[in-house]
């Protein structure tokens, strides 16, 4: 049993180079093609102008941001009941992906929201949610950090992440009912777009080239992590020395 | 066994009084901090006098379930628990509600001091106390939680807040809308019903799911 | 009653702490586990009290796999830690009665069990003392006298000999011994070499 799991590792390693380099060049060429899409191609807003344009990172950044958070918790629940290694570095890995998504969603919205509302930044739901996303992952990541023992530490991330996982739903609902106690339902324009097809395909497909980015990504870090994890091994210093 | 187990938890508390006095003192003195900081204006603490109750009150909570299993972890009570074939889910349940008992039970009993050190009105003094008594225990066992995951740490203290405040969020949200409903004569049950829905949810759960924390960290 | 460990082993910090234990003890055997500091005593000694997981291998008891749902090994096993396990705000009296209450091989509110395990390890005098009052030997001694109030048959003792003076030493050992005549196991590591003062004890040099 203990063999497979450490070819589980060695298979990882050895085998996804090649795949790793392809996927990385082919998700730079699509990016660019989609910010030109949306950028110079999709049509003006009639009511926002050019400003929208961003959303075509901000809403992608702020889905993956979110989706990151739930495959983090997945593999860390896979990694905690059948104890499969890689789930262990998955889950591990995929925290600070998902913290730099919330980043980025923070940055956008916030750049958005100068032409929006006048100002940097305005509680409304959506951005407090992300805010209090990052929070989540950054107690993910220092808790991970904390222990010198990281096998140790990817056991008890995991179940940070899983319990994290379970409370999302119930912070967002409470989040909801605060912005609507306090703001009323001003400012959700932001998300809702009533817009032409024409503005809606590039979201999609950059949607799936943030996915597709998030893939090259956790394969990188999961490499990485195995490296980390087996470098004292055998076969990756057989591996290395090739 | 029961028995047993309630005394010693008592008396362990009870021989250290400072572990339910200190709580309490604290309590207060960040509480008359606020009007030295902000000015002691009535129509600016009418308004966010619930809001300081409860920030306090998670200041507190924090400090004291911080190094919750810290001594039990030291002197090796943590093993004996995880090799026991009694029920330890029972003793955790226990544990938490203790704590609860000294360190949240003194600051509810003193809500009425506060009330009228602030001039809170009678009502919203009512739903203070309540949203107080049904959010604290879910503090108090998030807290726990957070000392069960980080155990194995020396040194974890500002490490805990970090990670368990975020989840203390919808606890703070609802009690404070409930404040919020009842001083402008609007409807609070909704948001008790919430809160109840919260703490129906943590409290069965926890035990389970801190002895499952403890094995996993115990390993360090 | 049998107890085994199979091929076990362990890493701490990506360091191997040991590696292909194997180790079968049947009724009536002790073990002895020897080796120098860090040499993974403690470990070892936790993982078969399933407190600490072990990278490969496993522990069973009767054929079971401690980590097995159907594994009856938290009825038959007690642990006696390196640390005392003890609550250094109650005394003496009442920490034997907590632990007790923890150990389900006891009939709680047996006062007279309680008495009798204080008296065998001469500390009945500090009945009532806190126990951060006492000394370390004597602290030790009433972590100890745990055993002789349980009718667990698999002891698991980390260093139980340390602090411990000659005659509390030989006490002890004469409690390992009616345990073995008991058909009990005694896993326990130390420095001391117990092969003068126990037959057909086994050793394992880690």
């Amino acid at each position: 049993m203990n063999i497979s799991k450490i070819a589980n590792l060695k298979f990882f390693y050895t085998k996804t180079e090649k795949i790793i380099s392809f996927l990385s060049i082919l998700t730079l060429f699509l990016f660019i093609a989609g910010i030109y899409w949306g950028l110079f191609v999709a049509p003006e807003d009639y009511l926002q102008g050019n400003s929208y344009r961003i959303m075509y990172i901000h809403v992608p950044a702020a889905w993956l941001s979110l989706q990151t958070y739930i495959f983090m918790a997945i593999a860390g629940f896979i990694a905690l009941v059948w104890k499969i290694k890689i789930m262990e570095i998955a889950s591990v890995q995929s925290a600070s992906i998902g913290a730099f998504f919330t980043i980025i969603a923070l940055v956008t919205g916030m750049i958005w929201g100068k032409p929006t509302w006048g100002t940097y930044w305005v509680w409304d739901a959506r951005l407090t949610s992300e805010l209090i996303l990052l929070f989540l992952y950054i107690g993910v990541i220092v808790l991970y950090a904390s222990f010198s023992d990281k096998r140790q530490a990817v056991k008890i991330t995991s179940l940070l992440a899983i319990i994290g996982l379970v409370n999302i739903p119930i912070i967002h609902y409470s989040v909801e009912w605060w912005n609507t106690l306090h703001q009323g339902p001003t400012v959700t324009k932001f998300d809702k777009p009533s817009a032409h097809i024409s503005m809606l395909l590039p979201l999609l497909y950059m949607f799936l080239v943030f996915n597709l980015y998030f893939i090259t990504v956790i394969m990188k870090r999961i490499r990485l992590g195995i490296y980390m994890r087996e470098r004292n091994s055998k076969w990756m210093k057989e591996y290395t020395n090739d | 066994m029961l028995k047993i187990i309630v005394q010693k938890e008592l008396s362990v508390y009870f021989r250290n009084l400072n572990n339910i006095f200190l709580p309490l003192i604290f309590f207060f003195l960040i509480i008359s901090i606020f009007p030295l900081v902000l000015g002691p204006e009535k129509k600016l603490f009418d308004k966010i006098i619930p809001g300081i109750i409860w920030i306090t009150t998670i200041l507190t909570t924090i400090l004291t379930s911080n190094n919750f299993f810290k001594d039990d972890f030291n002197n090796g009570i943590i093993e004996i628990y995880l090799t026991s074939d009694s029920s330890i889910e029972l003793i955790l349940f226990l544990k938490i509600i203790s704590s609860w008992f000294f360190t949240c039970l003194p600051i509810i009993v003193f809500i009425p001091l506060v009330s009228v050190l602030f001039n809170i009105s009678f009502d919203s003094a009512l739903v203070i106390l309540a949203t107080l008594i049904i959010g604290t225990p879910v503090l108090i066992s998030i807290g726990i939680f957070g000392s069960a995951l980080t155990m194995g740490l020396s040194k974890n203290n500002i490490l805990i807040p970090v990670i368990v405040v975020p989840f203390y969020i919808p606890v703070l949200i609802f009690s404070a809308s409930a404040i919020e409903a009842v001083s402008i004569g609007l409807s609070y049950e909704m948001q008790i019903y919430i809160l109840l829905a919260l703490l129906l949810l943590t409290l069965p759960i926890m035990p389970y799911l801190l002895k499952y924390t403890l094995r996993l960290s115990i390993n360090n | 009653m049998e107890i085994s460990v199979n091929s076990a082993s362990c890493y701490k910090n990506d360091n191997l702490i040991f590696r292909d234990i194997n180790l079968t003890l049947k009724n009536s055997d002790i073990a002895l586990i020897s080796g120098s500091n860090g040499s993974g005593k403690t470990t070892l000694i936790k993982s078969i009290c399933g407190i600490q997981a072990l990278e490969s291998g496993n522990v069973s008891i009767n054929d079971v796999d401690i980590e097995n749902k159907n594994s009856t090994y938290i009825e038959n096993i007690i642990y006696v830690g390196h640390k005392n396990s003890l609550n250094n705000d109650l005394t003496v009296y009442e920490n034997l009665e907590y632990l007790s209450a923890l150990d389900l091989s006891i009939n709680s509110n047996n006062k007279l069990k309680i008495e009798e395990a204080m008296n065998y390890f001469n500390i009945y005098k500090y009945k009532d003392y806190p126990v951060k009052n006492l000394s370390e030997g004597n602290k030790k001694k009433t972590s100890l006298a745990r055993l002789v109030m349980t009718k667990k048959k698999i002891w698991v003792l980390d260093e139980p000999l340390s602090f411990l003076d000659d005659k509390s030493t030989d006490i002890f050992i004469n409690l390992m011994i009616k345990n073995q005549k008991n058909k009990g196991i005694t896993i326990l590591s130390s420095h001391i070499d117990l092969s003068k003062n126990i037959e057909n004890i086994k050793h394992l040099r880690m």
